[in-house]
C-alpha cells in the first residue's frame, strides 16, 4: 500500500500541478452565436442528406420526408432568430455578445470522467464481462476523486460486483 | 367505472405489489433526499427493472419512486438547507429555518403530512378526471391530436430554460431523433446511415440515460469535492405540531393541493412551478406573512403539498391522449406501451381493471410514504452524507446495466454515452434537455396525426383549424406563448434593473 500510496500522491501532485495552470484559464464561449450557426448549419446539413437517407414513394400525397422537413424549417428560423438578435444587439446597440465563461479546468476534469466511462465500456465490451469493466470504473472514480480511505474501496468495489450480481442473476442480464 | 372498481382491487392487493410500492417508495426518497440525484435520474435507472414486471406492480414501483421523490427532497431543503430535487427549493424556505429553530422533526412532520394529503389529492383527481378527460380526448381525430401535442411541446419549450427559442430547438431536436429508423407509415428507413440497428430506431430509456444520467456524472467536474455533513443532534426534538399549527396548516394544504393539480394537468409544466406559486399565493393570503422566510408552516405547507399534488395530475394527460405532464411520467409511458396498455379512451374501457388498479394504487402510494416517512426519516437524512466517491461509481454501473440490459446489446451502452456527451455540449450552450426527452416522446404521436391529418384532407392544411377542438388548442397555443414570452421579458427587464 506504500508504493501505491506514493504513486498516488506522485499522480496527485501532478494534477495539481496541471489543474493550478489551467484553473486560471477561461475562456468566453459567445454561446447564441454558436447556437445560432451550429443549429443552422445541422439543419441545412439534414435538408442535404434527407434525399440519400429517406426513401419516399411517387405513390405518396403526404412522404416520410414532410415532417423532418418541416421540424428543419421550424429549427433553422428559431436559429436563425437567436442569430439576427445577436447580430442585432452587437452590431446596432452596441451591447457586448452573450457569452458564457468556460473554466478549462472543470472541461479536463470532464475529460478524465468521460475518459474513465469509454475505458469502462471498452473493457466491458471487449471482455464480455462487466463485472470487470464494473471493478475499472469504481476503482477509477476513487483515484478520480482522490480517495484515500481503504473502506471506501472495499465498499465500492463490493457494491460494484452486487450490481453485477443483481443483473447478471436477479435480472438474467448474461453479461 | 364501478364495474371495474372490483377486478382492479383484486389486481392490486398482493403482496408482490405492496412489496414494489414500497420498495418504489424506499428508493424514491432516499434518492431524492441526496443533493443532485433528482427523482427523473432515479426513475431512468430502474425503469430496466420493470421490463420483466407485468403494468401494475411495474407502475407501482415507478410511482413509488415519483412520488416519494416529492418528499424526500425536501428531507435536505430542511436539514441541511440544500434542496434534494428541484421543487424542494420552496420547502427550504421555510422548512430550514424551522430547523434551526430546534424543531427539525416537526419540519419533516409538516412536509409529510402535507405532502401525503397532496398526493392523495392529486390520486383522488386522477381517479375521477381521468375517465372524463379520457371520453374527450376520444373525439379528437388526428388534426386535434397533433394540435394538442403541438400545444404541450410549446409548453415544454417555454417554460424549461432561459430561452423560450432554443426550448423550440431542442424540441426539434428530440423530434428529429425520433424521426430515425423505420417509417411509421411506409416503414422505409430514414436516417440510419447504413447501420442496420439503427432501423428499430433509438431506444428512449438508453437516450434518456444519456441526456439525464450520465451527464449528471459528466458534471461531477464542476463540482468541489465535499461532503454534505448531517448534525444528527440537530434532530433531537419532540416533533410535536400544536393545534394552533395544524388549523394554520388546513387551508394552504387545501389550496396548494388544487393549485398542484391544475399546473400538473397542464403538459410540460412540473412540481416546481406549482411549489413556488402556491408559496406565493399562501404568502399573499397568510395573517402571518411576517413569519414567511423564518419557519412559517404555512409556507412548508404549501410548498409541499404543491409538489405532491402534481404526481397524480401529470399522468391525467399521459393516460387520457398519451402526452406526459412532466418528464419523469414521460419515462413512465414505455413501462406502461411495453405492457400493451395505449394511452386513450380504450385504456380507461377495455384495460379498465388494470387503469383503475394504477389509479387506485397510487393513493396506497401516498400512504405507504407517510408511513415510510414516519418511521423511516432518520434513515432517508442518514444517506444526505454519503461520499460521492461511492455515489458516483454505483450510478455509472447502473446506468451502463441498465442501457445494455435494454436489447443485450453494448451498442446501446455507446449510445447513452454519445448522448451523454451531446447532452454536456447542450448545457454549455445553456439549451433545455427537457424538450429533447418531450420532443422523443410525442414524436411518433406528432408526426403520425400530422401525416394522417393531411392524407384526410389530401394534402390541404386547412384540416388543422377546421373543428373547434383544433380552434380551442390554437388559441391556447397562442394564448400560452404570449404569457411566456411576456414573462421572460419581465424577467429580462428585472435582471437588467438588478
Amino acid at each position: 500500500m506504500e508504493g501505491k500510496q506514493s504513486w498516488m500522491d506522485r499522480m496527485d501532485k501532478k494534477r495539481d500541478e496541471i489543474g493550478e495552470k489551467l484553473e486560471k484559464k477561461e475562456i468566453n464561449l459567445p454561446i447564441d452565436l454558436i447556437t445560432g450557426a451550429l443549429f443552422l448549419l445541422i439543419g441545412i446539413l439534414t435538408l442535404l442528406v434527407m434525399p440519400g437517407q429517406v426513401k419516399v414513394s411517387d405513390t405518396d400525397v403526404v412522404n416520410g420526408r414532410a415532417f423532418p422537413t418541416l421540424l428543419m424549417v421550424v429549427m433553422m428560423i428559431c436559429s436563425g432568430i437567436v442569430l439576427l438578435k445577436e447580430l442585432y444587439s452587437v452590431f446596432i446597440k452596441k451591447q457586448p455578445l452573450t457569452t458564457k465563461k468556460v473554466n478549462l479546468l472543470i472541461e479536463v476534469k470532464a475529460l478524465e470522467i468521460l475518459a474513465i466511462l469509454i475505458l469502462t465500456f471498452v473493457i466491458c465490451k471487449v471482455t464480455d464481462l462487466f463485472v470487470i469493466g464494473a471493478v475499472f470504473c469504481s476503482l477509477g472514480f476513487l483515484v478520480y476523486f482522490r480517495c484515500k480511505k481503504k473502506s471506501y474501496y472495499a465498499i465500492t468495489v463490493t457494491v460494484a460486483v452486487l450490481i453485477w450480481v443483481a443483473f447478471r442473476f436477479g435480472l438474467g442480464v448474461a453479461f | 367505472m364501478l364495474e371495474f372498481i372490483g377486478p382492479a382491487l383484486q389486481h392490486l392487493f398482493t403482496l408482490e405489489n405492496f412489496l414494489w410500492i414500497n420498495l418504489g417508495v424506499f428508493i424514491g426518497s432516499v434518492f431524492a433526499a441526496i443533493p443532485g440525484l433528482s427523482v427523473i435520474l432515479c426513475v431512468i435507472l430502474f425503469l430496466p427493472f420493470t421490463y420483466r414486471m407485468t403494468a401494475i406492480p411495474g407502475m407501482m414501483f415507478l410511482l413509488g419512486i415519483y412520488c416519494a421523490g416529492g418528499y424526500g427532497g425536501s428531507v435536505s431543503a430542511i436539514l441541511i438547507n440544500t434542496p434534494g430535487t428541484p421543487h424542494a427549493a420552496a420547502t427550504m424556505m421555510d422548512g430550514h429555518p424551522l430547523s434551526q429553530k430546534g424543531r427539525t422533526k416537526a419540519a419533516l412532520k409538516i412536509a409529510l403530512y402535507a405532502s401525503t394529503f397532496g398526493g392523495v389529492f392529486s390520486a383522488l383527481m386522477l381517479l375521477f378526471l381521468g375517465p372524463q378527460v379520457a371520453q374527450v380526448a376520444a373525439q379528437l381525430g388526428t388534426a386535434e391530436y397533433f394540435m394538442v401535442c403541438l400545444f404541450g411541446l410549446t409548453i415544454i419549450a417555454g417554460v424549461s430554460g432561459k430561452s423560450m427559442i432554443k426550448g423550440i430547438i431542442a424540441a426539434c431536436i428530440g423530434l428529429l431523433i425520433s424521426c430515425i429508423g423505420a417509417d411509421p407509415m411506409t416503414s422505409y428507413d430514414r436516417f440510419t446511415f447504413g447501420v442496420q440497428r439503427l432501423y428499430l430506431g433509438l431506444d428512449l430509456a438508453i437516450c434518456l440515460i444519456g441526456l439525464f444520467a450520465l451527464v449528471e456524472v459528466l458534471a461531477k467536474a464542476e463540482k468541489k469535492p465535499g461532503q454534505l455533513i448531517l448534525d444528527s443532534k440537530k434532530m433531537n426534538d419532540n416533533g410535536k405540531i400544536t393545534k394552533d399549527e395544524f388549523k394554520r396548516m388546513v387551508r394552504p394544504t387545501i389550496l396548494s393541493s388544487i393549485i398542484g393539480v391544475l399546473v400538473g394537468i397542464i403538459p410540460g409544466t412540473g412540481a416546481s412551478e406549482a411549489s413556488w406559486f402556491s408559496y406565493d399565493r399562501a404568502k399573499a393570503m397568510s395573517k402571518h406573512k411576517e413569519e414567511f422566510g423564518h419557519g412559517s408552516v404555512e409556507g412548508i405547507a404549501a410548498a409541499e403539498s404543491a409538489n405532491n399534488a402534481v404526481t397524480g395530475a401529470t399522468l391525467v394527460p399521459l393516460l387520457t391522449m398519451g402526452i406526459p405532464g412532466d418528464g419523469t411520467v414521460a419515462i413512465m409511458l414505455s413501462a406502461l406501451m411495453i405492457n400493451g396498455l395505449n394511452p386513450g379512451l380504450s385504456l380507461f374501457t377495455t384495460q379498465g381493471d388494470i387503469m383503475y388498479a394504477i389509479m387506485i394504487g397510487l393513493i396506497f402510494v401516498n400512504l405507504f410514504m407517510l408511513l415510510q416517512g414516519t418511521f423511516l426519516t432518520q434513515l432517508f437524512a442518514k444517506v444526505v452524507s454519503i461520499p460521492q466517491e461511492i455515489l458516483t461509481p454505483i450510478i455509472v454501473l447502473f446506468c451502463f446495466a441498465g442501457a445494455y440490459s435494454v436489447n443485450k446489446n453494448y451498442f446501446d451502452v455507446g449510445v447513452a454515452l454519445i448522448f451523454a456527451v451531446i447532452a454536456w455540449l447542450l448545457r454549455k450552450l445553456e439549451m433545455p434537455p427537457v424538450p429533447i426527452l418531450l420532443g422523443m416522446v410525442l414524436g411518433n404521436m406528432t408526426e403520425t396525426n400530422f401525416r394522417r391529418a393531411l392524407l384526410i384532407s389530401n394534402g390541404s392544411p386547412k384540416i388543422f383549424v377546421s373543428s373547434i377542438y383544433c380552434i380551442i388548442f390554437i388559441v391556447l397555443t397562442v394564448l400560452a406563448v404570449a404569457t411566456l414570452i411576456r414573462s421572460k421579458m419581465k424577467e429580462g427587464r428585472e435582471g437588467t434593473k438588478k
